[in-house]
This record gives structure tokens, C-alpha cells and sequence, in this order.
């Protein structure tokens, strides 16, 4: 059984340190929730341990087993196991959805897949999803509606069927109906024997998960961590209890982390999708 | 274009003539074919355009060059048109200049230049050109596009297409973009377990792919296809 495990995890982005040192363990087999307020460093975590070059790991470890993490490229990483949906997944121009299903699929099997295994899976997939296997000749994320990325980055997770997967506030921008479709599929995936590690601020998508454990991140570190009864204590009372029962005062939100990281995307976008206009 | 009476297309792969100047008589369309893949030398193509006449003209250059491409359109009948597609693909030591340029001289002829490139190495791609519309050429529209996506940091792309206007009844447009290549974009292909290399072939072919839909032989889309492929296979 695998297990992903951090130490004393520091993570700067654009030279100004988000992670101040943080531990968290998860393993095949369960689901951790984690919780916290804006900003205060779940989507740097989960974009770290996937290794966006946009955030500097500074101090600690990230190991899966026996294998240094940090030292893997984003690609090896996902090959080793690891999974992120991400919050925002990007838009590109001109790539079609298969195609690009078809190249991460190749780079997970030993050898490349038939056309036949591959449209049996893709098919499924779509199917399993509740998306238009039209879709699927698409360019990725291109025109999507918020809702349609996040399913699309779940089609992805069953295809590429992790150890362990990240999901960076997997249920923003779906309605009741999409998110008993994501949580079907992430309960799937849980019953094949993967682990999760999930950011969300709903107790609606972890009732329909069933997580094993939680964990509350605060100012760059992991405040507390436990039962699953803290879902429930975070969704009725915030994070106020916090510092009243624990005495750690809570940092005020600070986005600016995030803005960084998305000037490149967009300047991308322009340069092949607008006419100047 | 079926309205004119005569269609003629040139084609030409790699012998490309270092000067070609052509003539598309009143009412006859004229469709010209570039595809280089081999090493290219300064070249000039001059094109006059009679009245009613179309001129549409496609070149994908995955040429390792150094040179200047030239190419003049001169719409000189009112109604006439031009549509000219580039796909490019610099690397290495390439420096590689494209003077795409379109002349209004009558009315309501329509001009669209539209450049596509991508920089990689230690390469240079410039994209320039006038669209000039002369006093006189009313209810002209003419635009020009030009888009570099540089991938290596000691890469160099420009884009500076021109717009001169003598006339105050006309549409007229120009776009001119170079941007990196979108490192977001290319963790959320690493991140789904494909390697560098392959992401940055899969970014390219999204990109330059559109050319091939302009060439009518399959056997030359295929050709086009691969050196896509192998412009970024080599890092």
C-alpha cells in the first residue's frame, strides 16, 4: 500500500514563503479531508506536490514510498502515482481532447495502447462521466463551462487511475447533479484502493465522499488534524474556534500568492486565441 | 470563387523560385502552394491582382533558414482579393524574416495576411509587412495577423505588421502577439504524465495544424504533419 508523506514542507511562490513547514500523511486506501481558509496555502500545497514549477519548495520532503517526490519531474510524478485536479485547469488552444487523453494514457502504459483500448476506455469514461462522447473531439478545456473542466478532470483521474489524487476544490462550479457524478466517480476510485487527499469548503461533496480523517491547514501549517467530526465543526462554526480553543490567531486572507501564477496562461491564450480584438 | 472562370493553382515543395512574379488576370482566381523543408534563400513574390480576381496563397515553411521572404500583393482591380495563410517554425540558428505586404489600389478589394510562427533555440522570426491602402480604394478591408509563440529563453520573435491608410472609407485591422510558451499550460500536460518533449509537440501541433486544412494533397498534409512534429522532437 503506498503512502504519500510530507515533512516539514516550506513552499515559496515568487520568493515569498506560503508553506511554513508542513506535515501530512496519506495513504492508499483513505481520504483526508483538508480544510482551511482562503489563502492560507491548500491550492499551493496540492500545486507543490505536483511540482508546478511556479512554487519553490524551500525546506522539507516529499516522499511516495521510497521515492524522493521532489526530485521527479511533473510527468514522472504523475507516472509515480500522483494525481492533481486542478482548481483552474487550463484552456489549450488547438489540442484535441483525444489526442491529448490518447499521449497521457500512452505515457501510463508500457506499451502504447490499441486504438481499440483505447476508444473502449475513453467511451466508458465519457460515459461514467455524463459527458457527450462528442466532447471528446474538443480542444481540451476550450470553451468548457466550469462544470464541464471539473468532470473533465475527473474522466482523466478514472483514466489514469492513481495511488493517490489530489482534488483542488473538485466540487466548485457543479450543480447537484454534477456533483453526484464526481462523487460516484471519486467513491469508484476509493474502492479500487486509492488514496485522496481533498480541498473543499463544502460538508456537501464529504458527505457524499465519506473521508477517513481531516486536517486544517492554517498560516502555512497544518493547525489541526483528526476525525472527520472537524468537517462538520469548520461547516457551523468557521475557523473562529481556532484561535479561541487553540490560540492561533488566524492570518487575513492574502490572494496574491495565486495572481502570479496565472499571468503566463493568460498571455498564451491571447497570443493564439484572440484576433486582437 | 466558382463565379470566376478560371482556377489555376502552383504548388511549389522546396524549389521554390527565388523570384516569381505572377499576374491573376480580371475574373480568374489564382491558388499558390509553398511547403519548404529544406534549407530556403532569400526569396521575392510579387502578385498583381486584376479586377474581380482572387489570389489565396499558402506557404508552410519548416525550412532550416536564414533568409528573408518577400512577398508583395498588388490588388489592382477594385473587387480583387488576397488571402494569404504562413505556418513557421524557426530553431537552431534560423533567421527567418517574413515581409508579407498587400497594396489597395482600388476599391473594395479585401486583403488578409495571416502569420503564424513559433521560435524555438536560438532562433530569430520576424513577421513584418505593409498593408497599404492608397487614396482612392474605398470600402477596402484589409487585416493582418501576426502570431509568435517563442519557446526557448534565447529565442527571438517579433511581430510588427504595418497599416497605412490613405483613405477614410475602409476596415482595416491589424493583430501583431508574441508570447511565451504558457509554462501553466505545459505543467497541465506534464502534470497528466507527459513528458516535455511530447507536450510541447502536442502545444505546436494545436497551434500550426490549422495550415494543413489550406493544402488540398494528402500526401503533402502528412508531410506537414510530421514536420510539426519533428520541429520540436529534437529537445
Amino acid at each position: 500500500m503506498s503512502k504519500l508523506s510530507i515533512k516539514n514542507l516550506h513552499v515559496a511562490v515568487k520568493g515569498k514563503e506560503i508553506l511554513h513547514g508542513v506535515d501530512l500523511d496519506v495513504s492508499e486506501g483513505e481520504t483526508l479531508a483538508l480544510l482551511g481558509p482562503n489563502g492560507h496555502g491548500k491550492s499551493t500545497l496540492l500545486a507543490a506536490i505536483m511540482g508546478n514549477p511556479a512554487y519553490q519548495v524551500t525546506a522539507g520532503t516529499i516522499m511516495l514510498d521510497d521515492q524522493n517526490v521532489l526530485a521527479l519531474s511533473p510527468d514522472k510524478r504523475s507516472r509515480a502515482g500522483l494525481f492533481l485536479a486542478m482548481q483552474y485547469p487550463s484552456e489549450i488552444p488547438g489540442l484535441n481532447s483525444a489526442d491529448f487523453l490518447k499521449a497521457a494514457m500512452n505515457a501510463h502504459a508500457d506499451k502504447p495502447l490499441s486504438l481499440f483500448q483505447f476508444y473502449n476506455s475513453l467511451q466508458k469514461a465519457y460515459e461514467a462521466m455524463g459527458i457527450p462522447f462528442e466532447m471528446s473531439k474538443r480542444n481540451l478545456n476550450e470553451g468548457f463551462s466550469g462544470g464541464e473542466k471539473k468532470r473533465n478532470e475527473m474522466l482523466q483521474m478514472k483514466l489514469l487511475q492513481p495511488k493517490i489524487a489530489l482534488l483542488d476544490e473538485i466540487d466548485s462550479g457543479l450543480d447537484v447533479d454534477a456533483m453526484g457524478i464526481v462523487a460516484k466517480a471519486i467513491g469508484d476510485e476509493e474502492a479500487r484502493g486509492a488514496g485522496f487527499l481533498v480541498v473543499s469548503h463544502y460538508a456537501r461533496l464529504y458527505n457524499m465522499i465519506k473521508p477517513t480523517r481531516a486536517a486544517i491547514l492554517i498560516n502555512g501549517r497544518i493547525a489541526v488534524s483528526g476525525g472527520i467530526d472537524l468537517i462538520e465543526k469548520v461547516d457551523t462554526q468557521g475557523y473562529e474556534w481556532i484561535k479561541t480553543e487553540l490560540g492561533i490567531p488566524v492570518e487575513k486572507e492574502n490572494d496574491n500568492a495565486m495572481n502570479s501564477v496565472s499571468i503566463g496562461a493568460c498571455a498564451t491564450r491571447v497570443a493564439v486565441n484572440n484576433d486582437g480584438k | 470563387m466558382t463565379e470566376n472562370e478560371v482556377t489555376k493553382t502552383l504548388t511549389y515543395v522546396d524549389e521554390i523560385p527565388a523570384s516569381l512574379s505572377l499576374k491573376v488576370p480580371a475574373k480568374t482566381s489564382l491558388k499558390l502552394c509553398l511547403a519548404a523543408f529544406r534549407p530556403l534563400q532569400n526569396t521575392r513574390i510579387d502578385i498583381e491582382v486584376g479586377e474581380g480576381g482572387t489570389f489565396e496563397g499558402v506557404f508552410a515553411d519548416f525550412s532550416s533558414s536564414q533568409y528573408t521572404f518577400t512577398l508583395n500583393v498588388y490588388l489592382e482591380g477594385s473587387h480583387s482579393s488576397c488571402d494569404w495563410h504562413l505556418a513557421a517554425i524557426a530553431d537552431k540558428n534560423d533567421s527567418k524574416r517574413y515581409d508579407t505586404s498587400v497594396f489597395h489600389k482600388k476599391e473594395e478589394s479585401l486583403g488578409l495576411m495571416s502569420n503564424y510562427g513559433i521560435a524555438e533555440g536560438e532562433s530569430k522570426l520576424v513577421f513584418a509587412g505593409i498593408s497599404e491602402i492608397e487614396k482612392g480604394a474605398k470600402k477596402t478591408h484589409t487585416r493582418q495577423v501576426a502570431k509568435i509563440i517563442v519557446f526557448d529563453p534565447k529565442a527571438d520573435g517579433q511581430a510588427s505588421p504595418i497599416l497605412k491608410i490613405g483613405e477614410n472609407d475602409v476596415e482595416a485591422s491589424h493583430a501583431a502577439v508574441v508570447g511565451r510558451l504558457s509554462e501553466e499550460h505545459l505543467f497541465y500536460l506534464e502534470s497528466r504524465g507527459i513528458d516535455e518533449a511530447m507536450a510541447k509537440r502536442l502545444i505546436t501541433l494545436g497551434y500550426l495544424k490549422p495550415i494543413e486544412l489550406q493544402f488540398d494533397s494528402e500526401a503533402l498534409r502528412q508531410k506537414i504533419d510530421d514536420a510539426i512534429e519533428g520541429g520540436v522532437s529534437h529537445d
